[in-house]
């Protein structure tokens, strides 16, 4: 009962396990690329601007741009100027959705972006470091009848970034500056049916708020949700996900209960990644179409964040459980140089994600980036991650290149060996090198993945042949990583087999000697380890 | 005669339609059975006149409206420059102004009608809702069918039918070739790992500057036949050929200088001009070599104001003397 599997499987059996692999990875891409839709949709809204007549505006009350009791509109501000009416007055309203459609649970979440039409004034310029600050209100309603019922309401501020491409004269009085979008809400369910906007931007000069903020000309909004279509196949995906990393991990944990001695820590790393690996895969989703869960989208960041970090600690343990020096590992304490970066890092993007999207949670109308205190605060965490990051690979680099160096040290005194051990040996050595290769082929292919679906548009089409690029990255990637754990776990349990069987043709005497030695070493693919034990018990002979 | 609708009130009954003057039959049709889309039309079309008059504010021909039908007088109904370049902004118009619409929530049925050719019902099997591009390929299907149909229902035959269709494409395609990309991240932590982009359309006056240009680099065309069909080539084959999103011309524009009225053209005389200017805006050019007067004028003009971003001026009032120079 020594070795883990990949060191006793044939390579014939190898490479149907890889085959099968790669056909469920194709799947995984296909599914993504042909059945699913693209994974979000964002929907242009342009805002109504309506009178608020009331005298004072203390009284609650919704001003709806279209449909039924819809408020009085003006076409545009200089029918405002025209009319008298005060910019306090003025309200852009804009309903969620469009006419005639309504919002599901599907959608996952929406997340609204601002756009400001400023147009340029020769005596009405925006301001250097210019703020806009908004009064905004949400509401919600589940019928087309029913009052609106208020959500959330805020005082925000936003911070206008805005260039003219051409020169400040008064020849080009009237064209828009272009600013940059300015994030305006998020909010993490999608639990209501129709969804109410109302903006204020109040104008008080005393306290120079929205003073010097130049022209405002239209507001409007674009609304990001995920595709309902694309939901469906996600929440597929996971459903059937979950059962098979699920059952080869109770597989793999019995394998190494079954053994006689205490589980090393590379195969305890490899259980957590597994366990890791299920717990994103859980489709606790579901819930969020029955449920108003606001917290999803904080909860799945944080799953997501265990599993990379569970990933690379991986990595790193994995490398260093193969070093054929004679310091004694097999101790998490071991690794705390290289695990710390990976801690801290991990530790700085929880707080930032908590810091955004938790308060976000209080308020969907927050964002970090509005304010300076909160832009250098956000830019730390990320900054400190990044250094965190950087840290990471370059001990893992070394670590890679000591491993290399050291198997290539003994690759040259595998000659002395006798003819079957050698044979053995140089395949466990392949195999060690294989993995590391796929390792670096599944990150490559995410890395390429990542660019491609970056630089191209979402889709690409061949008549009336249309694939997601997007959408078949998203599957496709996350199809890859859970296959890859899946793998781990399949290769790396204990192997069934004893080396005495398998080299029954070899020097009887010595293999199970070998045996012997062997079960007091540490398993798995150990085997540079094995070929040094080896060659100093030889040379002790 | 699309300029017209700017100046009806307001298009909410199927009577109204029909009243509407310098519609042919088949667009009264239309405006029937797309009633909650005629105010867009008509907001459209007064869009178009505005920026039209803003380009040509410094020239001879400066887009000004007559009473009359056809509004701009003869020169449009000629193949002019000027002609190509007030179908192309019209039909840009309705497209915008259309699209436009669509965004605020005000038509109902973006998309649905089945009368507007264009719009596909790609990605609906996919559970997938129209996204950002769904608006303007609506807006620029409304514009190419109520637009279009005058010049089609003449059957395409003529060098003027196919002159102006060239020519209001290349308005909704100075729409569509300029239309941004913008992106947005929402991944993890907000990172780049779930990216969403759409298109936003470009503001009206970026339409209008694409399009004076091409108004200042139109080709001169003529009808020739190759094959079966007959197709617009330039007068000299020196240039190269005109692209869809070129503007082309027919017939050579008049000077603009003097008053004819049964042409519909204004002429020069008692507009402004800049004595130092050496460009089109210019006294010598402006005023067709006829002189000019000047006279110094006291302007009352708002300085040193306070502004909110809307609606709410508070100025000095500053005197000036300046000297105004006016064509003979």
């Amino acid at each position: 009962m020594a070795g883990a599997i990949i060191e006793n499987m044939s390579t014939k059996k190898l490479c149907i396990v890889g085959g099968i692999l790669l056909i469920f990875q194709v799947i995984a891409f296909l599914v993504g690329g042909l059945i699913a839709p693209s994974p979000t949709t964002a929907v242009p809204y342009v805002s109504v601007k309506c009178i608020d007549v009331r005298k004072n505006h203390h009284k609650t009350k919704w001003l709806i741009p279209w449909g039924p009791n819809q408020c009085e509109k003006i076409r545009d501000l200089d029918e405002a100027m025209s009319r008298q009416i005060e910019a306090n007055d003025i309200v852009f309203a804009v309903h969620i959705p469009l006419p005639t459609k309504e919002m599901s649970p599907w959608f996952q979440f929406i997340l609204v972006i601002l756009q400001l039409d400023i147009a340029f004034k020769k005596n009405n310029e925006i301001k250097e470091n210019a703020e806009i600050t908004l009064d905004v209100s949400l509401a919600y309603r589940d019928d087309l009848f029913s009052e609106w019922k208020e959500m959330a309401h805020a005082v925000e501020t936003r911070k206008l970034k805005c260039t003219f491409a051409s020169p400040k004269t008064k020849e080009h009085e009237g064209r828009h500056y272009d600013c940059d979008v300015l994030p305006f809400m998020e909010i993490g369910t999608v639990a209501h049916k129709f969804y109410l906007i109302n903006i204020r931007l109040p104008v008080n000069e005393r306290k120079l708020i929205n003073v010097g903020i130049g022209e405002i000309r239209d507001v409007r909004l674009v609304g990001i949700h995920q595709n309902g279509g694309f939901t469906k196949v996600w929440f597929a995906m996971k459903t059937f996900l979950t059962p098979s990393i699920f059952i080869i991990m109770v597989w793999y944990w019995r394998r190494i209960t079954m053994m006689t001695r205490a589980p090393v820590l590379l195969e305890k790393v490899i259980f957590a990644l597994g366990i890791s690996m299920t717990f994103i895969n859980i489709p606790v989703e579901w819930f969020s179409i029955g449920f108003d869960w606001t917290w999803m989208l904080l909860f799945g960041d944080i799953r997501q964040g265990i599993f990379y970090a569970m990933l690379l600690s991986f990595w790193i343990i994995f490398c260093g459980e193969h070093m054929m020096d004679q310091n004694e590992r097999n101790r998490l304490s071991g690794y705390w140089k290289q695990v710390g970066p990976i801690a801290v890092g991990a530790f700085c993007l929880f707080i930032f994600d908590m810091c955004e999207r938790g308060v976000q949670l209080k308020n969907p109308f927050y964002s970090i980036w509005t304010t300076d205190v909160g832009t250098e605060l956000a830019m730390a965490f990320i900054i400190v991650a990044g250094i965190c990051l950087c840290l990471y690979f370059l001990f893992l680099c070394f670590m890679v290149f000591q491993v290399f160096r050291n198997i290539s040290g003994k690759q040259s005194s595998l000659p002395a060996m006798s003819k079957a051990r050698r044979l053995h040996y140089e395949g466990l050595i392949f195999r060690f090198k294989f993995l590391m290769l796929i390792t670096l082929a599944c990150a490559a292919m995410t890395i390429i993945f990542f660019i491609v679906s970056q630089v191209t548009e979402g889709h690409w089409k061949w008549g009336d042949f249309e694939v997601q690029v997007n959408s078949a990255f998203f599957t496709g990637i996350y199809g890859m990583w859970n296959l890859y754990v899946f793998a781990l776990m399949f290769l790396y349990a204990p192997s069934h087999k004893n080396y005495g069987e398998d080299q029954s043709n070899g020097d009887v005497g010595v293999s199970s000697g070998e045996a012997l030695q062997l079960t007091t070493t540490i398993t798995h693919v150990d085997g540079p380890t094995e070929v040094y034990k080896l060659s100093r018990k030889e040379a002790q002979e | 005669y699309l300029a017209k609708l700017s100046s009806v009130g307001s298009i909410s009954e199927e009577e109204t339609c029909e009243k509407l003057k310098g519609l042919i039959q088949r667009q009264v049709q239309m405006c029937k059975r797309n009633l909650e889309v005629m105010d867009s039309v008509r907001r459209g079309a007064q869009l178009a006149i505005e920026e039209c008059q803003y380009q040509f504010r410094n020239r001879r021909w400066n887009c000004s409206t007559l009473d009359t039908l056809p509004v701009f007088g003869k020169v449009v109904t000629q193949g002019t420059r000027e002609a190509a370049f007030v179908y192309a902004i019209s039909s840009a118009g309705v497209a915008f102004a259309v699209t436009r619409a669509c965004s605020s929530g005000e038509l109902e049925k973006c998309g649905c009608d089945r009368t507007v050719h264009g719009v596909s019902p790609q990605g609906k099997w996919r559970g997938q809702w129209p996204g950002a591009s769904h608006n303007i390929a609506y807006g620029v299907a409304f514009s190419q069918s109520f637009v279009d149909v005058r010049e089609r229902s003449k059957g395409a035959s003529s060098s003027r039918a196919l002159m102006n269709l060239h020519n209001n494409e290349a308005g909704r395609k100075a729409i569509l070739s300029n239309m941004r990309v913008e992106c947005k991240c929402h991944g993890v932590s907000g990172s780049c790992e779930v990216k969403t982009c759409w298109k936003a359309m470009p503001p009206f006056r970026k339409v209008g500057n694409v399009l004076k240009e091409k108004f200042d680099g139109a080709t001169e065309v003529e009808q020739r036949k190759v094959g079966s069909t007959k197709v617009l080539v330039p007068k000299n084959s020196q240039f190269k050929p005109h692209t869809d999103e070129d503007l082309v011309y027919l017939d050579s524009s008049p000077d603009f200088c003097d008053h004819d009225l049964k042409n519909g053209v204004l002429g020069t005389s008692g507009r402004h001009c800049n004595k130092t200017s050496k460009a089109i805006d210019g006294c010598e050019l402006m005023c067709c070599g006829r002189g000019f007067h000047t006279e110094e004028v006291e302007v009352v003009e708002r300085c040193s104001c306070k502004f909110h971003w809307c609606c709410f001026v508070k100025c000095k009032q500053c005197h000036r003397v300046v000297e105004m120079h006016t064509c003979r």
